[in-house]
C-alpha cells in the first residue's frame, strides 16, 4: 500500500482563523482505501483542519500545500472541492430552513454529476435512491420532505450527513466528531454506515476527541493532534493508549516529530 | 430653485396645447416649489444629482425602437418613442369597447372631460408629476365601456434611445364593470432621463390588473408614477418588479375612494451595484370596507441603496377597513443599504391594520454547508434566498409575464455577490 499513489498529501500546513493561528505545520499523507483517526484535546485544531480542507470563508492558509489526487486543493472554491471528492460531514450541520432535504440531495448529486460530465439523473430515479439511503441510515422517508436538518434531534442530522454521503459517493470522507452527542446505538448505526462504505478506493479521517468510535470504525493509523501539529502518530492501538492516559501527557512531554502515516 | 427646474419650467411656458390649463397650474406650484434637498421627508434617501447633472435632451426624431418580445405574450401596444406616442405600432382595430387615442385627437366633449380628469387622481405633492403635468410630450387617453372585458393587455412602453430625454402620460379609465390588464414598461440605454406616470380610473365593479417593471439600469435617470382611484367594489391587482439605476423613482397611490373596494400591491426589488430605487407606496381609505394588501421584497447587494416608503392613511370614516403591509428585504453587503419606512396613519376606531419591515442578511453558514456538497455559489444563493420574491412571482396573474419574469430576475440575483 505504501508504494501506491497518495490520495491526500498535507505538507507543512499552516492555517489561522481571524488573525490567530491554529494549524502550525501540520502533515498527513493519506493512501486510497485507508482510515485514519485523529485524536487530540479541545483546540488542538481538529474541527479547523477540516474547515480548512474543505474552503470555508474566514480560513486562512498562510503556509504549506495540500493536493488530493495530485491536484492543489487550496487552488480550488468550496464547492470544487467537494466535485473533485472531497466531503465534509459536519460536527453542527446547518438547519436550512424552506429548502427540502431532497431538493438539497438532488442539487448536490446534479452539481457533481455535471461535474464529471455524466448524465443528470431523473428525479424519479433519484428519489429511488434517496428512499434506499434513507432507509440505510435509519431515517424515516418523511425526512426528504423535511426541511434541511430542520427540527432533526443531534443523531438524525449525523444520520442525515451519512446519508449525504451514500449518495454523493465521495473519495475523502472527514468526519467532524460525528460521535458527539449520540448515544450508543445511534452511534452504531452511523459507524455501520460509514463501515459499508469503506472500500479500496475511499478513504477516510475520523475526528474525534474519544476513542469510542474507534471501537466501531477501526482505524488503520491514528494521529495526535495538539497545537495545531500532528505531535504522534501509531496504529489502532494508540487510541486505546490515550483513552487510558488522557491527553494531559501533551503538556509534558516534548513534541515528536510525527511518524510517517 | 435649481437649474433644471427653472428650464423645464421655461420650456413648459412655451408649450401652448389643449392641456394649456393644466400647465399653468402645475408651473405655478413648480414654482412654488423648493428643490428638494437631503432635509425634505420625501427625497431624503434619494438624492436629485443624476438629475441636475443630467444631459439627456428631448430628442425630436423617432428613432425605431420597438418593446422587447415576451414568449406567449400578445399585447396591444401602445408605445411612446423618446416621448413621442408612435401611432404605427398600434393595432388598426382594437377590441370592442376599448378605445385608445392621442389627446389632441380627442373631439371636444371628450377633451373637456379628459381635461378634467388630467391629474385628478395622482395628488400634487409629487414634484416630478407636476414636471410630467407640465412638460408631458404625449398623452394618451384609454379607455374601456361598461361591462366590457378587454382579454388582450395594454402594455405601455416608453422607449428612450441614447442621450433622451422624455416626459409621457396615460389616462385610463375603467367604465362600470369593465376589467382590463395594464403592463407599464421603460426601456432605456443609457444617460437617459424620463418621467412616465399613468393615472387609472377604476369605476364600480371594475377590474385592473396591472404591472409595472422599470428594469433600466446603469446611467438612466426614471422617475414615475402609477396612481389608482377606486370606486365601490373596484378590485385591482398590482405587481411591480425593478431594478435600480443611478436614480430611479416610483411614486404609487392607490385610493379608496368607494366602499368595499379591494386592493393588492406586491412590489419587488433587486439591485445591484451603486444602483438606487426608491418606492413611495401610499394607500389612502377614505371610504369604509376597504381592502389592502400589499407585499413589497427587496434584495440589495454591493453598494446598493433601497429607499422603501409604505404609507397607509386610514381616514375617520373608513370603518372596517382591513389593511395589511408587510416589507421583507435581504441584505448581501455590508455597504448596501435599506432605508424602510412603513407608516400608518389611522383615524377609525373600528379596523384591522398590520404591518411589518424586516431586514435579513444572507445566511453564509448555509450557503458554505450547500458549497460543501458541490452546489455553486451562485445556485445555492438561489435555492435559499430566492424563495420569498419566488412566491410574489407565482403571485402574477399572468403566466406568459410570470414566466418571462422569472429568468431574468433570477440570473441578476446569481449574479450578486456576497461581501
Amino acid at each position: 500500500m505504501s508504494n501506491s499513489k497518495s490520495l491526500l498529501t498535507i505538507k507543512d500546513l499552516h492555517a489561522s482563523v481571524e488573525e490567530k493561528q491554529i494549524i502550525k505545520g501540520l502533515n498527513l499523507d493519506i493512501k486510497p482505501g485507508e482510515v485514519h483517526a485523529i485524536m487530540g484535546p479541545n483546540g488542538a485544531g481538529k474541527s479547523t483542519l477540516g474547515y480548512v480542507l474543505s474552503g470555508r470563508d474566514g480560513y486562512s492558509v498562510e503556509g504549506g500545500s495540500v493536493e488530493l489526487n495530485g491536484e492543489d486543493l487550496l487552488e480550488m472554491e468550496t464547492e470544487e472541492r467537494a466535485r473533485a471528492g472531497l466531503f465534509l460531514a459536519f460536527q453542527y450541520p446547518v438547519e436550512i430552513p424552506g429548502v427540502s432535504n431532497l431538493e438539497f440531495l438532488k442539487a448536490s448529486v446534479d452539481a457533481q454529476r455535471e461535474a464529471r460530465g455524466e448524465e443528470a439523473i431523473t428525479s424519479a430515479d433519484f428519489l429511488k435512491e434517496a428512499k434506499a439511503a434513507c432507509k440505510q441510515v435509519n431515517l424515516p422517508i418523511s425526512f426528504l420532505k423535511r426541511g434541511v436538518n430542520e427540527g432533526f434531534s443531534g443523531g438524525e442530522k449525523k444520520r442525515n450527513e451519512l446519508m449525504q454521503m451514500l449518495l454523493l459517493k465521495p473519495k475523502l470522507c472527514i468526519l467532524d466528531e460525528t460521535d458527539s452527542g449520540l448515544d450508543i446505538d445511534a452511534l452504531q448505526v452511523v459507524a455501520e454506515g460509514v463501515n459499508s462504505q469503506r472500500s479500496a478506493d475511499r478513504s477516510f479521517i475520523v475526528v474525534t476527541h474519544y476513542q469510542r468510535l474507534l471501537d466501531y470504525i477501526k482505524p488503520d493509523f491514528v494521529h495526535v493532534l495538539s497545537d495545531g501539529k500532528i505531535v504522534k502518530s501509531g496504529d489502532a492501538s494508540l487510541a486505546h493508549e490515550l483513552e487510558a492516559q488522557g491527553y494531559a501527557w501533551l503538556q509534558k512531554e516534548p513534541a515528536e516529530d510525527e511518524l510517517e502515516g | 430653485m435649481s437649474e433644471w427646474l427653472e428650464s423645464a419650467i421655461t420650456r413648459a411656458q412655451g408649450i401652448n396645447d389643449w392641456l394649456a390649463p393644466k400647465r399653468a397650474n402645475a408651473v405655478e406650484l413648480l414654482s412654488n416649489t423648493n428643490w428638494p434637498t437631503r432635509k425634505t421627508e420625501a427625497w431624503r434617501y434619494t438624492p436629485l444629482r443624476s438629475v441636475e447633472r443630467s444631459n439627456a435632451k428631448v430628442i425630436t426624431d423617432v428613432a425605431g425602437l420597438s418593446p422587447t418580445d415576451v414568449a406567449g405574450l400578445s399585447a396591444i401596444e401602445l408605445v411612446f418613442v423618446n416621448g413621442k406616442f408612435d401611432v404605427s405600432q398600434l393595432a388598426e382595430t382594437l377590441p370592442e369597447g376599448l378605445s385608445i387615442i392621442l389627446g389632441q385627437n380627442l373631439d371636444d366633449v371628450q377633451k373637456a372631460q379628459a381635461l378634467d380628469a388630467f391629474s385628478s387622481i395622482k395628488p400634487e405633492r409629487h414634484m416630478f408629476g407636476l414636471v410630467n403635468d407640465a412638460l408631458a410630450q404625449d398623452v394618451v387617453v384609454v379607455s374601456v365601456a361598461e361591462g366590457v372585458e378587454i382579454t388582450q393587455p395594454i402594455r405601455i412602453s416608453s422607449l428612450l434611445s441614447q442621450g433622451a430625454e422624455s416626459h409621457t402620460r396615460v389616462q385610463v379609465s375603467l367604465a362600470e364593470g369593465s376589467r382590463l390588464t395594464v403592463i407599464e414598461d421603460v426601456q432605456a440605454s443609457g444617460e437617459t432621463l424620463n418621467t412616465a406616470f399613468v393615472e387609472y380610473d377604476i369605476a364600480k365593479k371594475a377590474h385592473l390588473e396591472h404591472y409595472r417593471f422599470a428594469l433600466q439600469t446603469g446611467s438612466n435617470v426614471a422617475i414615475g408614477g402609477s396612481h389608482f382611484n377606486l370606486l365601490d367594489h373596484a378590485t385591482m391587482h398590482s405587481t411591480i418588479v425593478a431594478f435600480g439605476s443611478d436614480l430611479s423613482r416610483l411614486d404609487t397611490d392607490i385610493i379608496h375612494a368607494g366602499e368595499f373596494a379591494d386592493a393588492k400591491l406586491n412590489a419587488m426589488y433587486l439591485l445591484d451595484s451603486k444602483e438606487l430605487f426608491d418606492l413611495h407606496a401610499t394607500v389612502e381609505h377614505a371610504m369604509p370596507n376597504g381592502t389592502t394588501e400589499e407585499n413589497v421584497r427587496c434584495i440589495v447587494a454591493d453598494h446598493a441603496r433601497a429607499v422603501f416608503n409604505g404609507r397607509i392613511h386610514i381616514h375617520r370614516d373608513a370603518q372596517k377597513t382591513l389593511a395589511e403591509l408587510n416589507n421583507r428585504n435581504l441584505l448581501m453587503s455590508n455597504t448596501a443599504e435599506i432605508n424602510t419606512k412603513p407608516e400608518l396613519e389611522i383615524y377609525a376606531d373600528d379596523v384591522r391594520c398590520a404591518h411589518g419591515a424586516t431586514v435579513a442578511q444572507i445566511d453564509k453558514q448555509a450557503l458554505y454547508y450547500l458549497q460543501t456538497r458541490g452546489v455553486s455559489r451562485s445556485k445555492a444563493q438561489v435555492m435559499l434566498n430566492f424563495g420569498f420574491i419566488n412566491e410574489l412571482i407565482d403571485l402574477m396573474p399572468n403566466a406568459a409575464l410570470a414566466e418571462w419574469i422569472r429568468p431574468v430576475i433570477r440570473e441578476r440575483f446569481a449574479q450578486m455577490e456576497v461581501k
